[in-house]
């Protein structure tokens, strides 16, 4: 339905938890082929399989390295509370015009249901969006529109796949987000999303307070990953830090930023269950100690 | 050895609701094992997702608990790999005609050997009390707050217009009449589908039992399960009587049947057979 209603050129989204996201992985694939824009929201739970219904980041490899078939890429928008999840919303919609291709908010289940105030700070006039003069609905006076991934020819087929590259390139240079919340000086560097990341700065302000310097380093796209505050924290850094609630996945894009030039130490969640502020600030004591 | 209803009880205690029309389905289950004396060793409860598809953890019996909508081609790959399992397929009216919807036709027309019972309460039980596709019109949920406006799929009328050779209707209500419908579907030899009217008292404040039992009625004692248009006219009738029995019974050829008529006369080809001379 939301490939049909991108198609006819309005904004289309529709959100579900893990296991509804996996059945869907094959739309997306064909919405990226068509260069359709819309927004799926996938609000995690402790997978695979029907797993659990705690919350967890159990999806991030199948979000960031691409759940479905085919060379494609989905900016992927990781919201750690309420307020940032409803700003996010916009630029979801607002990113997948921009590209011709879906967007991927991933959240936690707890973002889902926690209850927060929120204000909306942005206004979307209809009349105002960009136009689609690709959409399909109506083809007089005009060449019609046909919308499709469907290519038999490989040539031509090469050729379409270096178009779509072209526009995940862009994205990469123009679309990354973070946060970097008290890396003055940190020689201790959290890397967290989501609401770890939340939980962790509690953590963090306690180690200040007893004079060791953590800090912490959030990606907001967790596709395209980034990597300036990797660059810029890495020389004054002694230890990394990656708490994430799965078993271990985007330490692996952590490792690509910070490659052997620290250790990195992990600690995962896969089941359901939430860090506490004192579990990791134990966490962080300990790199202290041993650093 | 003559097995009781015992028998065939696990050793969880369900965990549905106190009240919950599933507890008379898994009764009516147990006591139609009982009565066709059937090896625990040798039955497979398969199901998907839902309240209902808990089912397979409160018996003895093997049992796979799957994938939401998915029960029917599992319950069919379980029976392809070892036919001579018997193979009870349980869920929800939401797993089998919502997402599973598409498998439902197939494993119809394909009348494959095995059981499928369906627990309608006419709404999604396990996540909260959504509206259901066998929710009727202008029937108001958590997801349809302004009422229903699609049309509610009638499970019987829909399992015979796609080529059930078996479809039956009971309640949960009514345990005995529930346990003669069971034995009936699984002796039945090809793909039988039973209708289980079952009620969730926690979710669905309209379709109580009591709205049930005022209108639940057996088929009349000179219906004739024979005459598919009339079946469908019968399973439709759904205002101030709602049919219980069983609406169609069809003898076919089955899956297997088909699979050992094509293998008669067919020479088995041995491994070494397929492999090409290296000549
Ligand atoms: C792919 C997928 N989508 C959605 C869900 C969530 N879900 C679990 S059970 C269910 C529906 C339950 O209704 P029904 O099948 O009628 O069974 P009942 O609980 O009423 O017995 C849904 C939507 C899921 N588990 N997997
Ligand atoms: S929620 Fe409804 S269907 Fe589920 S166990 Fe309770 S009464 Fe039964």
């Amino acid at each position: 339905m939301v490939l049909g209603a991108a198609a006819a050129g309005v904004r289309a989204m529709t959100s579900s938890s893990s296991p509804g996201i996996s059945l869907m992985q094959e739309g997306i694939s064909y919405m990226v082929g068509c260069q359709l824009p819309a927004v799926i929201v996938n609000f995690m739970r402790g997978g695979p399989g029907l797993g659990g219904i705690g919350p967890a980041q159990s999806d991030y490899l199948q979000a960031t390295k691409g759940g479905g078939h085919g060379d494609y890429n989905l900016v992927v928008l990781a919201p750690s509370t309420i307020q940032e999840l409803v700003d996010l919303m916009k630029e979801a919609f607002d990113i997948a015009d921009r590209y011709r291709n879906p967007v991927m908010v991933l959240a936690d289940g707890i973002i889902a249901q926690m209850m927060e105030a929120v204000e909306f700070k942005y206004e979307v006039d209809p009349a105002a969006l960009p136009p689609k003069p690709w959409a399909v609905g109506g083809a007089k006076g005009r060449p019609k529109n046909v919308i499709k991934s469907l290519d038999l020819v490989p040539e031509n087929l090469e050729k379409y796949n270096w178009m779509l590259q072209e526009k995940f390139k862009r994205a990469r240079a123009n679309e990354v987000r973070y946060e970097e919340y008290m890396m003055e000086e940190a020689e201790i560097v959290l890397v967290c999303f989501g609401t770890v990341a939340r939980v962790a700065k509690k953590s963090i302000e306690e180690a200040r307070k007893q004079g060791v310097k953590a800090g912490l380093i959030r990606p907001i796209t967790l596709w395209p990953f980034p990597e300036e505050p990797f660059l810029k924290a890495i020389p004054k850094s002694k230890k990394f830090l990656v708490l994430e609630m799965n078993a271990g996945q985007m330490i692996e894009d952590v490792k690509l930023q910070v490659c052997h030039a620290r250790p990195i130490e992990f600690k995962g969640k896969p089941g359901g269950t939430v860090f506490t502020p004192s579990e990791i600030l134990e966490l962080i004591l300990s790199l202290e100690e041993s650093k | 050895m003559v097995r009781t209803a015992l028998d065939y009880k696990g050793k969880l205690k369900p965990t549905w609701c106190p009240g919950c029309g599933d507890f008379g389905v898994l009764t009516a289950l147990f006591n139609a094992f009982a009565r066709l004396d059937l090896d625990p060793n040798n039955i497979a409860i398969v199901s998907g997702i839902g309240c209902s598809s808990r089912l397979p953890g409160f018996a003895s019996t093997y049992g796979v608990h799957s994938l939401h909508g998915r029960a029917l081609p599992i319950g069919q790959g379980v029976k392809l790999a070892n036919p001579e399992v018997e193979v009870v397929v349980v869920g929800g009216d939401g797993d089998a005609f919502a997402i599973g919807g598409g498998h439902f036709p197939h494993a119809a027309r394909r009348n494959i050997d095995l059981t499928y019972i369906v627990m309608n309460n006419r709404i999604y039980g396990l996540t909260k009390g959504q509206v259901a596709p066998t929710s009727d019109v202008n029937f108001r949920t958590v997801s349809s707050p302004y009422g229903n406006f699609e049309e509610p799929i009638n499970p019987v009328a829909f399992a015979i217009s796609v080529g059930a050779t078996f479809a039956a209707r009971g309640f949960s209500g009514k345990v005995d009449q529930l346990t003669d419908l069971i034995v009936a579907a699984i002796t039945h030899r090809g793909f039988a589908f039973l209708e289980v009217i079952s009620p969730c008292v926690t979710f669905n404040k309209v379709h109580t039992y009591k709205y049930f039992q005022e209108k639940v009625t057996p088929l009349p004692a000179e219906y004739q399960p024979d005459d598919r248009t009339k079946a469908i006219e019968m399973a439709q009738v759904m205002q101030d009587v709602i049919y219980t029995g069983i609406f169609y019974r069809q003898e076919k050829l089955t899956y297997h049947d088909w699979i050992s008529k094509i293998m008669e006369g067919v020479r088995p080809v041995t491994p070494k057979e397929l492999v090409l001379s290296q000549k």
